[in-house]
């Protein structure tokens, strides 16, 4: 089963003669442990796309569905439990507590489902860990660069071992050497450690380490590119969204 | 050309025999994938430096074995690699086969522009994907100047791929312009040029 399902995902903004066509009736699937970049020029919709995958705003049509479960039937709270549980999200400015230091970020998630402290804190210690900032727990965000603090913001994102990874332009405020290596840690958030990964990018450096490349204009797909065939459902995927391009 | 003072350099590290020439050059330009140098390339610029003085060849036989040339680097040489060392280094000049195509596919209707793009697009992050993960391959503790050769296939890929985005973005703008056309072939004698006199009126 695909990990995400869009089904003819529109998103109209505004009313009458002001409305605004973000996104326009996108179908998409992707599947487990794939990593996909959608790309665009500015104003394509992939943002909003990634806003209704994630079940923070719910669309004008069509449905979004996670691991078979789709997200129209969830009530707010019901939602607010999926995305703490099952999404990880990683955003450009990175979003970190300033007055907590990097562990108390990453183990936050955990704290806010009721984990005990303990258990939440060395979860985030292991996370944190494996992304080489072991020796910078106890660092708050203004003492860490920004690459170290998008990779807090990563370990945050994974500490509740969600299945799925959603990130919106997570290098746009990196020097190219940050960047680099931010690209390639979510590189192996997806081949290491088989997380979904859907990355909204103008980056192509991220896009480079993508399994697909997904290509939106104006609210709609207009083309996809394979890069790496990990498996049949990939091609399959593509073919799939090729006819519908056509028809 | 780059090869030859290449070979001088290598020949300034150490003398060195033909075989050996080529798996330093090689090695130090960070494999095949690279800079792919053929036996025959090799040799023939070896004969040809030879005799222009700029390396020594002399022969050496081992016990049972055949004779081999060894190659070594005359002062004469060591002149002219670090002439070359020092000067500035020139961009061969590059004729974009894509910008071509799509001027002749604009001019003939033969082919979609915007599928062109796609499938130029499609090339380029592949191979972007290829670089990419040999970069990562490659460990900057011990091979960084390849890290940073690497990185400049990189940036040539990103630089080519911001362009296709730039073409596809004004392309109706480009349709809406003229094709260029050559200018019309000036007829008759040039301003100020004489008349032969086989065909000068003098009568």
């Amino acid at each position: 089963m695909p990990a995400v399902v869009t089904e003819n995902l529109t998103k109209i903004y505004g009313a009458a003669d002001a409305s605004v066509t973000a996104l326009d009736h996108v179908s998409l699937a992707v599947e487990p442990g794939e990593f996909v970049a959608v790309m665009g020029p500015s104003g394509c919709g992939k943002s909003t796309l990634l806003h209704l995958i994630g079940g923070l705003d719910r669309p004008t049509a069509g449905r979004v569905l996670l691991d078979g479960h789709d997200l129209s039937t969830l009530d707010d709270e019901a939602m607010s439990v999926l995305r703490r549980r099952n999404i990880g999200f990683v955003f450009q400015f990175y979003n970190l507590i300033p007055v907590l230091n990097a562990q108390e970020n990453a183990a936050l998630p955990l704290l806010l489902d009721g984990i005990p402290a303990e258990r939440a804190r060395s979860a985030a210690t292991q996370w944190l860990e494996r992304f080489e900032l072991g020796g910078r727990q106890l660092h708050r965000p203004d003492q860490l660069s920004g690459g170290q603090q998008q990779r807090v913001a990563i370990a945050r994102a994974l500490v509740a071992e969600p299945t799925l990874i959603l990130a919106d332009e997570p290098t746009g405020n990196l020097d190219s050497q940050a960047a680099d290596q931010i690209a390639a840690l979510l590189g192996r958030v997806s081949r290491e450690w088989g997380r979904t990964v859907l990355i909204v990018t103008h980056d192509p450096r991220i896009a480079a380490q993508a399994d697909r490349i997904v290509f939106l204009k104006d609210g709609h797909v207009v083309d996809q590119t394979i890069l790496e065939r990990r498996d049949e459902g990939n091609i399959e995927i593509v073919a799939d969204a090729m006819k519908r391009l056509t028809t | 050309m780059s090869v030859r003072y290449a070979l001088l350099g290598l020949l300034a590290q150490q003398p060195r025999h033909g075989y050996e020439l080529r798996a330093a050059f090689e090695a130090v330009i960070g494999g095949k994938a690279n800079w792919d140098v053929r036996p025959a390339q090799v040799y023939a610029s070896l004969e040809r430096q030879a005799e222009a003085g700029l390396i020594r060849q002399r022969s050496v036989g081992k016990a049972g074995g055949p004779e081999k040339r060894v190659y070594g680097l005359t002062a004469a040489g060591r002149k002219e690699l670090q002439a070359w060392l020092e000067a500035e280094t020139e961009r061969a000049p590059e004729h974009d086969e894509f910008f071509l195509k799509l001027m002749i596919a604009l001019a003939t209707g033969a082919a979609q522009p915007r599928d062109m793009i796609h499938v130029q697009r499609t090339a380029l992050y592949r191979r972007l994907h290829a670089v990419t993960a040999r970069r990562q391959a490659t460990d900057p503790k011990t091979s960084l100047a390849h890290v940073l050769l690497l990185d400049q296939a990189v940036m040539h890929l990103e630089a080519d791929l911001h362009w296709l985005d730039m073409i596809e973005a004004r392309l109706d703008e480009v349709r809406r312009q003229p094709l260029p056309r050559p200018a019309p072939r000036r007829r008759g004698r040039p301003p100020g040029a004489e008349v032969p006199s086989q065909i000068r009126d003098d009568g």
